[in-house]
């Protein structure tokens, strides 16, 4: 004889990774890191902002650097001798916790104060998936056309600061970056968008006392 | 795009708690999604059906559940059901009913949930 039964599971994959994530949290917490998540497009400058960031700031700065093939960008940043850890999503679009957990231990956390986690080139599939980090810093380009912001409106609202980045090129490809910054702040009126060129200089002062101030936070 | 990867973590999760059960068969699956989530339930049902081929579940009636949004407006203290303006695209904008700002805490919508399952087992196993 068989019998049919109802079973309940309520397995949120979701949840589940938000779980994790406040474990991440905690262990960057006692170890006294502060981490940012660097969540942008492809080409939005992400890389090359960490980069100068690990110039200019006077931090012991690691990086987990997340990508479909994450040796290009890992490269990069070990020039500068300091931790790196390259994460391989494979075919994944997006980090999460359970893969930023398994960096954890390839790095030297106490010996880190500032941890920077780039996140694979995406304006969707990372918002659903919280790493543990202290803020998210969305850095877009104007080259992505000053309608990115409109069409993609979950990642603005979801972030704790955002860069619009590559600003000298504005008027070569037609963006309006004043309309980009408006369109940020209907979304999440209270985070500051900063509008930065990393050819210039541009907002550079700005992007680094932003991060010293959320650091003392 | 990562519906397979989501797709294949429902599988298992189902496939553990069916076999815990002593299930013989897999008829039903109730999975809820949030209307925000970044998956696109057709690309997950479809991705569904090839995965539970020659498992368990093969044959089962996958039930996909879109969660409303609800929101808590920070401008106005409106607590609820969302104004969503998904007429162009399936990234919806959230804006508050009461207000019209979209400056809004998101408390729904974005789940990911495998709800629940019916199964068939041999009569006798329902201590298992």
């Amino acid at each position: 004889m068989h019998k049919i039964a109802d079973v309940e599971i309520q397995h949120d994959i979701m949840v589940a990774n938000s779980k994790l994530a406040g474990r991440n949290q905690k262990i960057l917490d006692d170890a006294d890191v502060f981490s940012v998540d660097v969540l942008g497009a492809i080409g939005s400058g992400k890389t090359s902002l960490i980069e100068t960031l690990i110039q200019k700031m006077d931090h012991n700065i690691g990086v987990i650097a997340g990508d479909v093939i994450s040796k290009y960008d890992a490269g990069r940043f070990e020039k500068y001798d300091i931790p790196v850890v390259g994460l391989n999503t494979g075919k994944e679009c997006h980090l999460d916790a359970h893969l930023v957990k398994h960096a954890f231990g390839d790095l030297p956390l106490d010996s880190i104060d500032l941890l920077f986690i780039e996140n694979v080139g995406n304006l969707i599939c990372p918002v659903d998936f919280d790493l543990g980090s202290h803020i998210r810093m969305v850095v877009i380009s104007v080259s992505e056309g000053d309608d990115t912001v409109e069409k993609h409106p979950l990642i603005f609202q979801n972030a704790d600061l955002v860069v619009i980045n590559k600003v000298d090129i504005a008027d070569a490809v037609g963006a309006d970056q004043d309309k980009m910054v408006a369109d940020v702040k209907i979304l999440n009126p209270d985070v500051k968008v900063i509008k930065s060129s990393l050819k210039t200089g541009q907002g550079l002062d700005e992007i680094i006392s932003s991060l010293e101030t959320f650091m003392k936070q | 795009m990562h519906e397979l990867s989501m797709a294949d973590a429902m599988v298992k999760t189902v496939l553990d708690v069916a076999e815990k059960n002593d299930a013989t068969e897999v008829l039903e699956v109730t999975i809820e999604i949030g209307k925000l989530t970044m998956l696109n339930p057709e690309q997950l049902k479809f991705l569904l059906d090839v995965l539970v081929e020659n498992t368990l579940l093969e044959g089962a009636e996958i039930n996909i559940v879109e969660v409303p949004v609800e929101i808590n407006c920070n401008e106005c203290e409106y607590t609820g059901a969302a104004n969503m303006d998904d007429s162009d695209h399936y990234l919806a904008i959230v804006e508050c009913p009461e207000c019209g700002e979209r400056n809004v805490e998101i408390t729904a919508g974005r789940e990911c949930n495998v709800k629940n399952i019916k199964i068939e087992k041999e009569e006798g196993d329902e201590d298992a």
